[in-house]
C-alpha cells in the first residue's frame, strides 16, 4: 500500500500505452462506473467508527465529530462525474503528503480508474503532482527541479470532472499515431497466432519434432489458455529479454567451434558462460521460466527432455534416464525412433530440462547430488529451473551451473501481450484493468491467463472495479518480512487521519510473523520523527515526544507482562490479539511518522535482543561453571560472585598480568588454586567484566607472551580439582519423566510409561557396567590417559580435605 | 585465600552476632527434634555461613567435608541438564533454580532418592539427612508445590533448610511447614567488631575507627562486602590512614554511568544508548533488579527533591512488572522514558516560571 514507493515503478515505462488502447476497448465504461461510484465514496463513513485510534480516554463521539466537521473530513467531497471515462488519460501523476478527503490508496485509485499513470517520485515526465497536507520534502525538491505543475485535492477532482480525454480530441496528433500503430500490432500479432494454429492443426504430428507419434493433434479451443498462447518466438516472451537471449546463445554455441563442447569447456566466450555445462534459471512462478526454456532449446535445434516433478527423480534413476547412450528396442519396435531406458525419444541433439530442482524432496534421495554430479560431465546441455537459488539443497547445483536470474515482468511488459490474447479471445479489456490485474497477482502471467479465461465464460467485458476485485479475489497470500511489516507499522501512513485499515487488519500485519514483530517494535519505536508533534515547536515538542515516547514505552512493557501469560504455564494463547495491540499496534500508533525507510535519518535495524540474550544465556552458564568450581570455599550464589566476588578477585589474578606481565603469572596461577579455578574459569571472569574491565580492553593490556605464559605454565602444573564434570565420567543422563509441566489439566499429555521404564532398566544396567566409567582403565591403555586417574585421586582427596 | 572465606566462623559458637538466634540454633540442633527451617535475609547477612554452623552442630565436623557431584538429566525433550549437588555424608546441598523451568521434577527426582535411602553410618548422631535448598525464593511455583507434600511424607528420613532473599515468592504452605529464622543484616556495631576480629586475625594489627565507618557505610549491612573491601583497601594502603578511597565493582560504576546519561540528556537518541548500555549489563550477569535499583538510587541523588518520590514509585512499580515478565530490558526501558520525561517536564517548568518572574 506504500503505492508511493516501489508498487507502481512498472507502470512508469510507457506512458502511452493505456491511453492508445482505451478508445477502442472500453465503450461500455460509463455505466458501469456510475453505479459504482456512489457507494465507494460513503464507504469511508461507515469504516471511521472501527478505525478510531486506541486513546487512553477514548471520547468516540467528540472524535468523530472533529473529523466529519472541517473540510478534511474523510469521504465529505464525493467523486464528480467524469467528463469522459478515460479523462485522465496519457497523464502521470505522483501523489505526496495526506489528501483531506479520500486516503493515499483511494487517490491513486481514481487516478488509475480514469486512465492516469502514477509513478512514486516526480520526474520531468510528471504531468501534475497532487499535493496533499506535509508533503515529503524529497519530493517537493524534485517537484521545484523539474518544475512541475502541481494540484491540490479540489483541483485534482476539478480535472477529473472536466477534461476530456483523448477520445475527445485532447490527445496530440504524435501520441495517436503511436497508439494507432500499437493497435495494428496487436492485430497484427492476434492474427499471427491464429494462423499459426490453423497450420498446426491442417499440419498435423508431422510438423511437431521430438515428440514422435504418440503426439496427437488437439483443438486449440479446448486447450488451457496458458498452452494455447505459450510464446512460440523468443518475441513473444514478456519481460527477462536479456537472460532468454543470452540462454539461447548459449545453445547455439553448445555445438559451434570453438565453444563449448568441442573445446572441452575452456573457453568462457563473450558471456563467460560457456565453460558451463548446465544452466540454472530461477524467479518466482508463472513468469515463463520453463516457456523460455523450451522455446530456446528448440530455436536452437535441439529435442527439449523434460523431467519434472511428476516423474521420480532420486539419484539411481537420474543416472539411467538420463544415460542417452543406453537404448532400448522399446520405442523401436513401436514403430517409432529409438528411446533410452526411460521412455525418452532420443535424436542426436537432445537438451535436458530438470524443471522444478526444488521439488526434488524426500522421495528423490540423492537426486540433486547425482544431477550435479551429471552436469559435471555431461554431453548434453542441461537447464535446471526452480525458484528459490538459496534453498539448501540447491547447493551441489550451484556451483557447477551458471546462473540465470529471472526477475518478475512489469506489467509495461506483459501489457500488450495480455491485450493481444485478450483481442483475439474478443474480450475488451482496457489497458489500465491489466495493469491492475497483473500488479495485483505479483506480476504472475500463467495466473493472469488463468483468470482472464475464467472471466471469459461469464463476461467478455472487464471494467476497474471488477478487475480490481477479481485481482483480489485471485491475491496471493505473501508474508511480508519483519523489516516490512515494522516499515509500514512506523510509517506515516498506516495511522494518518486518512487512513482506511481497520484495527484488525492492523493487527493483521503483527500475525504475518508474531514473534518477531514485536522485538522490532521495540528495537525501533524511538526511530521515528513522530507525526504526531509535527505542528509543535520548541520545548513543547519535546515535551510531547517524550510523553508519546513514555505512553509507547509503558504499553511494550504492558505487553510483555501479556507475553509473560502466554508463554508461561499457563500459555493463555487465546490473548494472542491482546499482545498484538499491546507490543505492536498501540505503541505505533503514538509514534508513527516519517522516520526509517520513509527519508528519515534513522534506519530500521534488527533486534539487539536476540544476540544480547544468547549472550546472556551463555555468560550465565560460563558464571555457573564458576560459581560451583569455587563453592567449596564461597557460600555466595551466581549473582554474588558475579558482584563481589568478580571485582575482588580481579586485582588478584588480573590485575597482576597488566601490571606486571609474565613475572606475576606464579603468583595468579596459586591464587586461582586457592579457589579451584581453571584456565577458563580465568577467561570467563575477564570476559563478564563491564566498563573499564571490559574484556577487550583489559586484553589489550595484557601482552600475548604474558597470556600464553599463563596458559603454558597453568597446564603444565598440576591443580585441584573439585570435581569432574558429569559427561566426562561417562554417566548416563538419567531421563525426566514430566517436564515443565503446564498448569491446564487438558494441555498434559498422556505419555507411554513402559516404553520408559524398559529403557531406563537397560539404562541402569549401562551404569553399573564398569567398562562405562571412563575413570576406570583398562590395562593397557596409553600413558597419557593414565594421568587422568591420579588428577582425579589428588583432586578429590583435596576436595575433601 | 580471601579473607571473608578464611576467618569464615565454623561453628555456632564462633559467630559474632545475632547471639539469640545462634543460642536457639544451638537448642534445636540438640534436641533431636530438628523442624524443616527457612533461613531468609540480604545477602551477607551470614546465611549460609549459620546454616553450615547449624548443620555442623547437628552432625560434627563430618558435614565439613564435602564433594561436588554432577548430575545429568535428560529432559523429554532431549536437552541435557547438569546439576550440581554439593555433599557430605549428612546432607545435600542443591539449587534446583539453576535448572529453570526444569526445577520441578528435578527437585523431586532427588527428593525421592534420598528420602528412600535411610542414614546407613551407624555413628551418625541424626537419623535424618539435611537437604539445603538454595535460592528457593526463585523457585517454581510448581516446584514450590511439589514441595510441599515432599516436606511431611518424608519426614522421618530427611529435614529440608530453604535458604532464601526474602519469603514473598514463597507460597503459604511452604512457609507454614518451616520454621522461619530470620537473618538480619548486622548493625554497624556488629560489623566494626567483626571487621576488627577479621583484623586481627589476619595480622594486620587494629583497623582504624574512620576507615571502619568508611567500610561500613558503603556495605551497606553487607558482611561479605565489607570484609571484602576491607581486604582491598589493606591491599592499596596497608596502614589504613588519610582518605580513603573505595573503590566501586566495575558494574556499580557502569551502573552510575547510565543513570547520569539519564540525568543529562532527554531525546531518543539518549534511550536506545542507555538501552545498549543496560544490554551490556544485563549480558554480562548483572541481575535486572539490581541494575534498577543501583541506577534509580543514583538518578534520585542527583534529581530535584520534588522528583524523588515519583522516580521511586515508579522504579518500584517496574522493578514489580520486570518480575510479571519475560524482557527485562523492556521493562528497564519503560522506566527509563518515564524518568526522562518527569524530569524534562520538570526542568520546563522551572524554566517558564523563570520566565515569569
Amino acid at each position: 500500500m506504500e503505492v508511493e514507493d516501489e508498487d507502481d515503478k512498472p507502470v512508469k515505462k510507457k506512458p502511452q500505452a493505456k491511453a492508445k488502447a482505451k478508445p477502442v476497448l472500453s465503450p461500455k465504461k460509463p455505466p458501469a462506473k456510475a453505479k459504482v461510484k456512489p457507494a465507494r465514496t460513503k464507504a469511508p463513513k461507515d469504516e471511521e467508527d472501527i478505525d478510531e485510534k486506541p486513546e487512553p480516554k477514548p471520547n468516540w463521539a467528540a472524535a468523530k465529530a472533529a473529523k466529519l466537521a472541517g473540510p478534511s473530513a474523510p469521504g465529505s467531497k464525493a467523486v464528480p462525474e467524469p467528463a469522459s471515462p478515460d479523462c485522465l488519460a496519457g497523464l502521470a501523476f505522483v501523489f505526496t503528503g495526506e489528501l483531506s478527503s479520500f486516503s493515499r490508496d483511494e487517490a491513486v485509485d481514481l487516478a488509475k480508474r480514469f486512465g492516469g499513470r502514477v509513478t512514486g517520485q516526480p520526474s520531468s515526465k510528471t504531468d501534475y503532482v497532487v499535493l496533499g497536507d506535509n508533503a515529503g520534502p524529497s519530493k517537493l525538491a524534485a517537484l521545484k527541479k523539474h518544475g512541475l505543475k502541481t494540484l491540490n485535492e479540489d483541483e485534482f477532482l476539478n480535472l477529473i470532472a472536466t477534461r476530456k480525454g483523448p477520445k475527445g480530441g485532447a490527445v496530440d496528433e504524435k501520441a495517436k499515431k503511436k497508439q494507432e500503430k500499437e493497435m495494428k500490432a496487436i492485430r497484427d500479432s492476434a492474427k499471427e497466432m491464429e494462423q499459426r494454429e490453423k497450420e498446426a492443426q491442417t499440419a498435423g504430428p508431422s510438423k511437431t519434432p521430438g515428440y514422435g507419434f504418440r503426439t496427437r493433434t488437439v483443438d486449440p479451443s479446448s486447450k488451457l489458455w496458458t498452452d494455447r498462447y505459450a510464446p512460440q518466438t523468443l518475441k513473444e516472451i514478456c519481460g527477462n529479454k536479456g537472460n532468454v537471449e543470452k540462454l539461447r546463445d548459449w545453445l547455439n554455441d553448445w555445438c559451434v567451434l570453438p565453444n563449448d563442447l568441442k573445446s572441452g569447456f575452456k573457453k568462457p566466450g563473450p558471456q563467460g558462460m560457456n565453460v558451463f555445462r548446465g544452466v540454472m534459471i530461477t524467479g518466482p512462478p508463472g513468469i515463463g521460466k520453463t516457456t523460455s526454456a523450451h522455446l530456446c532449446a528448440k530455436l536452437a535445434g535441439f529435442t527439449p527432455i523434460e523431467l519434472n516433478a511428476s516423474d521420480a527423480r532420486s539419484k539411481k534413476l537420474v543416472e539411467n534416464s538420463t544415460n542417452i547412450a543406453n537404448t532400448s528396442l522399446d520405442g523401436w519396435m513401436g514403430g517409432g525412433s529409438s528411446t533410452n531406458a526411460a521412455g525418452i525419444t532420443i535424436t542426436d541433439k537432445s537438451c535436458l530440462i530438470m524443471d522444478e530442482v526444488d521439488g526434488m524432496s524426500a522421495g528423490d534421495r540423492g537426486g540433486v547430488g547425482a544431477l550435479a554430479a551429471l552436469i559435471k560431465k555431461t554431453k548434453v546441455p542441461i537447464i535446471c529451473i526452480a525458484n528459490d537459488r538459496s534453498a539448501p539443497k540447491m547447493k551441489p547445483l550451484i556451483a557447477c551451473t551458471f546462473d540465470l536470474k529471472f526477475r518478475k515482468p512489469e506489467a509495461a511488459a506483459i501489457r500488450s501481450r495480455i491485450m493481444t490474447i485478450a483481442f483475439k479471445e474478443k474480450m475488451k479489456i482496457p489497458a489500465n484493468v491489466i495493469d491492475e490485474l497483473v500488479t495485483g497477482v505479483g506480476s504472475d502471467i500463467r495466473q493472469v491467463l488463468n483468470m482472464l479465461s475464467t472471466w471469459k465464460l461469464s463476461s467478455s467485458t472487464m471494467d476497474f472495479d471488477e478487475g480490481k476485485m477479481l485481482s483480489k479475489m485471485n491475491e496471493k497470500y505473501a508474508v511480508m518480512t519483519p523489516f516490512n511489516i515494522i516499515q509500514k507499522i512506523l510509517g506515516p501512513y498506516l495511522f494518518s487521519a486518512t487512513a482506511r485499515e481497520t484495527l484488525n487488519e492492523k493487527m493483521e500485519l503483527y500475525f504475518h510473523d508474531y514473534s518477531f514483530v514485536p522485538l522490532f517494535m521495540q528495537e525501533n519505536y524511538l526511530r521515528t520523527i513522530p507525526a504526531r508533534v509535527r505542528d509543535d515547536d520548541g520545548p513543547l515538542k519535546i515535551l510531547r515526544q517524550l510523553q508519546l515516547m513514555d505512553k509507547a514505552a509503558t504499553s511494550i512493557s504492558d505487553g510483555d507482562l501479556v507475553d509473560a501469560l502466554i508463554h508461561g504455564p499457563e500459555q493463555h494463547w487465546t490473548l494472542m490479539p491482546t499482545h498484538a495491540v499491546l507490543s505492536t499496534i498501540r505503541p505505533a500508533s503514538f509514534l508513527y511518522g516519517n522516520g526509517a525507510g520513509y527519508g528519515g535519518p534513522n534506519a530500521m535495524s534488527f533486534p539487539q535482543w536476540l544476540g544480547q540474550n544468547s549472550k546472556q544465556t551463555k555468560l550465565n552458564r560460563q558464571l555457573g561453571d564458576v560459581q560451583i568450581r569455587m563453592r567449596l570455599k564461597v557460600s555466595g550464589d551466581k549473582s554474588e560472585i558475579r558482584q563481589s566476588y568478580i571485582p575482588a578477585l580481579f586485582p588478584h589474578i588480573v590485575q597482576p598480568l597488566m601490571d606486571d606481565g609474565s613475572s606475576a603469572v606464579d603468583e595468579v596461577i596459586e591464587r586461582m588454586d586457592e579457589y579451584y579455578l581453571s584456565r577458563e574459569d580465568w577467561d570467563t571472569i575477564v570476559e563478564l567484566g563491564v566498563g573499564d574491565n571490559k574484556e577487550d580492553l583489559v586484553l589489550k593490556k595484557i601482552p600475548a607472551a604474558t597470556k600464553s605464559a599463563l596458559t603454558r605454565k597453568y597446564n603444565t602444573s598440576e591443580h585441584p580439582i573439585p570435581f569432574h564434570k558429569a559427561q566426562d565420567l561417562g554417566k548416563a543422563p538419567k531421563k525426566l519423566a514430566g517436564g515443565p509441566a503446564p498448569d491446564l489439566e487438558e494441555a498434559f499429555e498422556v505419555e507411554d510409561d513402559a516404553v520408559d521404564d524398559v529403557d531406563d532398566s537397560k539404562k541402569a544396567s549401562d551404569q553399573d557396567d564398569i567398562k562405562n566409567d571412563k575413570l576406570i582403565l583398562e590395562g593397557g591403555s596409553k600413558k597419557k590417559a593414565a594421568s587422568k586417574p591420579t588428577a582425579k585421586g589428588k583432586g578429590t582427596g583435596k576436595a575433601k580435605k | 585465600m580471601l579473607w571473608v572465606d578464611h576467618y569464615r566462623p565454623r561453628s555456632l559458637d564462633d559467630l559474632h552476632y545475632h547471639e539469640g538466634l545462634s543460642d536457639r540454633l544451638r537448642s534445636l540442633a540438640a534436641s533431636g527434634d530438628f523442624p524443616h527451617m527457612l533461613f531468609y535475609g540480604p545477602s551477607g547477612a551470614g546465611k549460609k555461613t549459620r546454616i553450615a554452623c547449624t548443620l555442623k552442630q547437628l552432625f560434627g565436623p563430618g558435614v565439613e567435608k564435602l564433594k561436588i557431584d554432577q548430575r545429568v538429566f535428560l529432559t523429554p525433550s532431549r536437552r541435557k541438564l547438569d546439576v550440581n549437588i554439593v555433599q557430605s555424608n549428612f546432607h545435600i546441598e542443591l539449587t534446583p533454580s539453576e535448572v529453570g523451568n526444569y526445577d520441578r521434577v528435578v527437585i523431586q527426582e532427588i527428593l525421592k532418592e534420598i528420602a528412600q535411602t535411610q542414614q546407613v553410618d551407624l555413628n551418625a548422631k541424626q537419623r535424618f539427612k539435611v537437604v539445603v535448598i538454595n535460592e528457593a525464593d526463585s523457585l517454581s511455583r510448581d516446584a514450590q508445590a511439589a514441595l510441599r507434600r515432599t516436606m511431611e511424607k518424608y519426614m522421618s528420613n530427611m529435614r529440608i533448610i530453604l535458604c532464601a532473599n526474602s519469603t514473598s515468592r514463597l507460597i503459604a504452605p511452604i512457609k507454614s511447614r518451616c520454621l522461619l529464622m530470620r537473618v538480619a543484616a548486622p548493625n554497624p556495631a556488629e560489623m566494626k567488631a567483626v571487621l576488627s576480629y577479621v583484623a586481627s586475625r589476619a595480622g594486620a594489627g587494629s583497623i582504624p575507627d574512620e576507615a571502619a565507618d568508611e567500610i561500613i557505610s558503603d556495605a551497606n549491612g553487607n558482611m561479605r562486602k565489607a570484609i571484602l573491601v576491607f581486604e582491598a583497601l589493606k591491599m592499596q594502603t596497608p596502614d589504613l590512614s588519610g582518605p580513603l578511597s573505595i573503590a566501586k565493582p566495575d558494574w556499580e560504576t557502569y551502573c552510575h554511568k547510565v543513570a547520569d546519561m539519564i540525568v543529562k540528556e532527554q531525546t531518543p537518541q539518549q534511550v536506545m544508548e542507555v538501552r545498549s548500555k543496560f544490554y551490556e549489563l544485563l549480558s554480562h550477569c548483572i541481575p535486572p533488579t539490581i541494575i534498577l535499583k543501583t541506577v534509580a538510587d543514583r538518578v534520585v541523588e542527583r534529581a530535584d527533591e520534588s522528583l524523588k518520590a515519583d522516580i521511586m514509585h515508579w522504579a518500584a512499580i517496574y522493578e514489580n512488572r520486570m518480575r510479571l515478565g519475560n524482557k527485562k530490558i523492556y521493562h528497564l526501558e519503560a522506566w527509563v522514558v518515564k524518568v526522562m520525561s518527569l524530569y524534562k517536564h520538570f526542568l520546563f517548568d522551572i524554566d517558564m516560571t523563570g520566565f515569569e518572574d
